[in-house]
């Protein structure tokens, strides 16, 4: 069970209007993309058998007082302890995303180990990184068309095919609606991820 | 006289020595806005597009302008075998459009991905070495470079490595001989590991060709190397030999330094003949 840590900007994400209007483009007509949000998805990941609450509580202050994650003046967070947390990842209202992540190991060791030097944290393991992309979208018929929009701005495939995920250097997963936490935990530490398929 | 448009894209700043370094070797070169008419683009015989940070690197390096109707554009003239070169930034919009290395046609099949060297993550911005190989790409982007010459040439990126997830790719870019530039050691051998080789690009590529080797995806900046006095004088080898030698003889820095092969190599396949005093 890891500690979640979720990262905005609360000024304006210039990369997210950027994917707003560079998809805006790449969509079939009666297709509208109304919202593009950029989350950033820090998992605190225990040692085996080491108890997180061990560490949560000075993790939170690390976080609120240094700004190794966020900076108050232009970022906005949530931290979630393993307790608080609960079972599923639930997407803001009326969106739906895709969780992007290296297809290298998702650990950031220099990002941990920095911490490590200012702030006690006995039994954390690791630090493991992804990109949350939530989209607000709008079909012909008035739903979410989701699987038009994912297939137009998720992984890149070809020039007018994909946006946000280039799979040959990342995986990623889809957010059509809760997630359990034990998936996208799975999802973030798979070791190797699987080639593509030719 | 054959021209070359430069693409500039909000973000690139490398446009206008890169023009410098075409007309050098006798190619007339426009720097070509991104939001000009992309039909004006088919009035050139080839294209390069320029390093720098293409909309900020927003989303990914090269992922928002390769969807730019000037870089589809440049795309569909590249099919009737004008060249293309994109350097560095201009290497990451190449491959995120999927003309290189265009095995699968409309399909995306590689990634320009995190530089990764052990514990030196991030940012390289240094000399490196390189050689070329044999490849569809010899005759238009190194034929005036020996195959026995290590090249000294700087870099500037942070997500340089050539990646592909997708094994067959992987081994027809190998078997057929796209990656025509290399990293290499000072003494010409494969670069085995950092600082060598910088990022941890699959088959130590420093560029890949298309199959039909007429456009070329180029990390190194050539273009920051196209006269002598562009080389530290401290660089070790004939390089710099030949730098140091040069110094107070204001001719010979301005004679051609190691990254002018790239731009000669063009002109010859363009059929430049050379301006007078302009050494090809």
């Amino acid at each position: 069970m890891s500690a979640v840590l979720l990262t905005r900007l609360k000024i304006t994400d210039l990369t997210a209007l950027t994917a707003l209007e560079a998809g805006q483009r790449m969509l079939p007509e009666g297709h509208t993309l109304e919202r593009v949000v950029r989350e950033e998805l820090f998992l605190f990941e225990p040692e085996p058998g080491a108890d997180p609450a061990s560490f949560e509580e000075n993790l939170h202050e690390a976080i609120e007082t240094s700004n190794f994650f966020v900076n108050p003046n232009k970022e906005r967070f949530r931290f979630l302890t393993s307790g608080e947390r609960g079972d599923k990842w639930s997407p803001p209202e009326g969106a739906w995303g895709i969780l992007a992540r290296s297809r290298d190991d998702t650990r950031d060791e220099g990002l941990r180990a920095r911490l490590l030097r200012e702030h006690p944290l006995p039994g954390l393991a690791a630090v493991r990184r992804a990109r949350a992309w939530w989209l607000w979208t709008r079909g012909p018929a008035g739903d979410s068309a989701r699987e038009v929009f994912y297939e137009r701005l998720g992984p890149l495939r070809g020039p007018a095919h994909g946006l946000l995920v280039n799979p040959h250097a990342e995986a990623s997963l889809k957010l059509f609606g809760d997630v359990a936490w034990k998936d996208v935990e799975r999802f973030l530490a798979e070791p190797a991820l699987q080639p593509v398929a030719a | 006289m054959a021209r070359a448009a430069v693409l500039q894209i909000p973000g690139v700043n490398c446009e206008y020595e890169t023009a410098r370094a075409l007309e050098a070797v006798g190619i007339e070169a426009r720097i070509v806005r991104f939001n000009e008419p992309s039909s004006v683009l088919s009035e050139f015989d080839a294209y390069v597009l320029p390093g720098g940070f293409a909309f900020q690197d927003r989303i990914r390096a090269g992922a928002v302008a390769a969807k730019l109707p000037a870089v589809e554009r440049i795309a569909r003239e590249s099919e009737s075998g004008k060249p293309v070169v994109g350097i560095c930034n201009g290497a990451q919009v190449l491959v995120e459009t999927g003309i290189v290395p265009g095995i699968h046609p409309g399909r995306v099949e590689l990634a320009l991905a995190p530089n990764r060297a052990p514990r030196r993550p991030g940012y390289q911005c240094r000399w490196i070495h390189v050689r070329a190989h044999e490849g569809p790409g010899r005759a238009t982007f190194s034929s005036t470079l020996s195959l026995e010459e290590t090249v000294p040439l700087p870099l500037a990126h942070g997500e340089g490595r050539f990646t592909t997830a997708d094994p067959e790719v992987r081994a027809r870019i190998e078997s057929e001989g796209l990656v025509v530039f290399r990293y290499v050691d000072a003494a010409g051998r494969p670069a085995a590991r950092y600082p060598d080789d910088p990022n941890g690009a699959m088959l130590q590529a420093a560029g890949i060709t298309n199959v039909a080797g007429n456009v070329l995806a180029f990390m190194p900046h050539p273009e920051r190397a196209a006269w002598l006095r562009m080389m530290p004088q401290d660089w070790p080898g004939p390089w710099g030999e030949r730098r140091r030698a040069a110094i107070g003889n204001i001719d010979a820095l301005e004679g051609p330094g190691p990254g002018r092969f790239l731009f000669t190599s063009l002109a010859k396949r363009l059929g430049v003949t050379a301006p007078q005093g302009v050494a090809v």
